[in-house]
């Protein structure tokens, strides 16, 4: 049971009118969390929406904790918790009638980790859903997902609109699900910070392609910024993996995103810095190199 | 039940002094080897000790599991942790372990000095009366 | 399936509570003014006439339009259901939330016919094939909704089919094998009669079962 991945998606393709998801392939293991990133409009939602079985996709295969999507979600979903940022809880009912709810649906609910989710993110049971604020009502759902200790969490943008303390208090849950070796997390966000810090893998989509799917260390490893100052009359050489470059007289700075010290060596005396980069600027530069590439 | 709650504070309170900055210019990795070292050099974690296991680590920093692994596996390369397969990871049981680390890090420390007496055009001369005034002030405090 | 099935039921019966609830009352007290006769009968029967309509569709709004406005259809299919097991179980769900007060309003206003002295009996058999449209015209009305994805075309299908009521019963009701036997005192069930509620009866089939084959092979729920 270990050994099968918890999401399998290979070269899988999804047309709409004015947007199509190409080629898409990705992997998670169990016991992994991976952050899933791209900008507006890349395709992260509807992805993520092929992976819940609430679309079909137009070509390619989708497994999710084994079982083939969109034709056996009823039984993977019983195993997998989804919560986007514009899912809605029934407005004229309690906190608490959904979490009876919720709890009457799957046999893995623990009770008393959901009334300790309810202290910890500062909500009330009795209260109706339409009197939430926004993020309580992100905080709810989310706790409706975390309580029923699901194998597979898939999470697009949970942290949108939460302030600080929540969020902080939902990355220690998520990486509370994370003691156990046979559970994962995928999610969606636009905080490159937290990606960094909680993430196992790392996953950049653009304009419906993947464009990098990678170990978080991997990337974090790879990517560089050199600082250069060339002697006059110099002119630097073609180089592999040189993803940018970019020139204001004599000074250089080159991103590369296969870092290795053969390349300052070669790069000799007129190194001034060898800057490591945020999973933010890596994020940056590696789509607009695959904009570049694709003449996008 | 598993008391959620109740072990992540205990997971706290003994590594409630590890702190993992993102704002820090030096990876996440170095800075939990860093951390771990330093605890060992210390005394705090005695030979032998057994360290976290990688995952409740990880929960207790809120730290992705594969950077904790990272560290482990740099740390064990020099030599400082050894790991078990199958039942943790330990503090290395080498004696004078602590001292070693202690004289690596004056070499660290004298290297980077080296190099920036070499920038500003320091000769070994001047370099040395500057060290000599900072042992100086050290003692007088 | 069956236990998520009864508890979406259910949560239908829930949610919607108070609306079924006061379309019940509303449409008895309909019909207590009504058998007050002359006037308040007009104004009675049309109360309950209105009451039944607009409970039907606030029911299918609130349920089908609203869930997917609201996106709790999102949270819907996270649950552990495919796409033919939620229209299956709306279909069955908001039928039985219809059913209740339709069957009690529907046999009230029977009743009060029968009872009263003062409505000849010959009206029987239009109020009874004006219960059965009624019936079919909300299962037509959550058939459409089910296979409609936008908001506009439901109202567009609510529109339409409340004019049909002003229709039916102008229709219908002028049709001289029945509109001739209104004031009888005895119920005449001849063939129009007949002919009229079989087409009731498969309307409400065929709207009934539609969901079943074409809604429920839907791939894409966006």
């Amino acid at each position: 049971m270990t050994q099968t991945k918890h999401i399998e998606m290979r070269n899988v393709r999804k047309a709409f009118r004015f947007f199509t998801l190409e080629d898409l392939s990705l992997d998670l293991e169990p016991g992994q969390i991976m952050g899933f990133v791209g900008p507006n409009g890349a395709g992260k939602s509807t992805t993520i929406r092929l992976l819940t079985g609430l679309l079909a996709p137009d070509a390619g295969e989708i497994r999710v904790l084994g079982h083939a999507m969109p034709a056996a979600q009823t039984l993977a979903k019983r195993d997998i918790g989804f919560v986007s940022d514009d899912m809605r809880l029934f407005g004229h009912a309690t906190l608490g009638w959904h979490m009876q709810f919720v709890a009457s649906i799957y046999p893995g609910w623990d009770e008393q980790y959901a009334r300790t989710l309810v202290r910890r993110f500062n909500l009330r049971p009795q209260q109706n859903v339409s009197g939430l604020s926004s993020g309580e009502h992100a905080k709810a759902v989310l706790l409706l997902a975390l309580a029923r200790r699901p194998r597979l969490l898939i999470l697009d943008e949970p942290t949108s609109g939460l302030d600080p303390v929540a969020r902080h208090e939902l990355l220690g849950e998520f990486m509370d699900v994370l003691r156990d070796e046979d559970r994962s997390i995928l999610f969606s966000s636009h905080n490159t910070v937290d990606v960094e810090r909680i993430s196992d893998r790392i996953t950049f989509i653009d304009r419906g392609r993947l464009v990098d799917s990678s170990d978080k260390e991997d990337f974090l490893e790879r990517w560089r910024r050199i600082h250069l100052q060339l002697p006059a009359g110099v002119a630097l050489p073609e180089l592999p993996h040189v993803v940018s470059r970019v020139q204001d007289g004599l000074f250089v700075t080159l991103t590369t995103n296969r870092f290795s010290p053969d390349l300052i060596s070669f790069l000799g005396a007129g190194v001034r810095e060898v800057q490591r980069m945020s999973l933010e600027e890596i994020f940056v530069a590696n789509v607009m190199h695959h904009r570049e590439t694709r003449g996008l | 039940m598993f008391d959620s709650e109740l072990s992540i504070h205990c997971i706290h309170s003994m590594y409630s002094g590890i702190n993992i900055s993102q704002t820090d210019a030096r990876p996440m990795y170095l800075q939990i080897m860093e951390q771990i070292r330093a605890r060992i050099v210390a005394g705090d974690w005695a030979a032998g000790k057994e360290l976290p296991s990688i995952r409740a680590l990880a929960a207790a920093l809120s730290v992705s599991v594969i950077t904790i692994k990272r560290a482990y596996l740099d740390l064990e390369n020099e030599g400082v942790i050894v790991t078990r397969h199958g039942k943790g990871s330990f503090v290395a049981e080498v004696n004078g372990l602590a001292a070693e680390l202690q004289e690596e890090k004056i070499d660290e420390h004298l290297a980077a000095a080296a190099g920036l007496g070499q920038q500003l055009g320091l000769t070994p001369e001047e370099l040395a009366d500057r060290l000599r005034r900072a042992i100086r002030n050290v003692d007088r405090k | 399936m069956n236990t998520l099935a009864r508890k979406l039921i259910a949560k239908d019966f829930y949610l919607n509570r108070w609306l079924i609830i006061g379309s019940t009352v509303a449409g008895l007290v309909s019909l207590l003014i009504a058998a007050e006769g002359k006037v308040r009968f007009n104004i009675g029967m049309l109360s309950w006439l209105t009451t039944l309509v607009a409970f039907g569709v606030v029911l299918v709004m609130l349920s089908i339009g609203n869930e997917r406005k609201e996106r709790t259809l999102q949270f819907i299919l996270s649950l552990p259901l495919s796409h033919g097991d939620y229209v299956r179980i709306k279909v069955v769900g908001l039928l039985l939330c219809f059913l209740g007060p339709w069957a009690i309003l529907s046999a009230g206003a029977v009743t009060l016919i029968a009872v009263m002295p003062n409505l000849a009996d010959g009206l029987l058999p239009f109020a009874v094939l004006l219960c059965g449209f009624f019936l079919a015209n909300y299962s037509v009305v959550l058939c459409g909704a089910l296979h409609t994805a936008t908001e506009g075309l439901i109202t567009i299908l609510i529109i339409v089919t409340n004019m049909n009521v002003t229709l039916f019963i102008f229709m219908v009701g002028a049709l001289p094998s029945l509109n001739d036997h209104l004031h009888d005192p005895a119920p005449a069930w001849n063939s129009t009669f007949w002919t009229v509620l079989g087409a009731e009866l498969a309307t409400l089939v065929i709207t009934l079962s539609l969901p079943y084959f074409v809604a429920a092979r839907r791939r894409d729920f966006n």
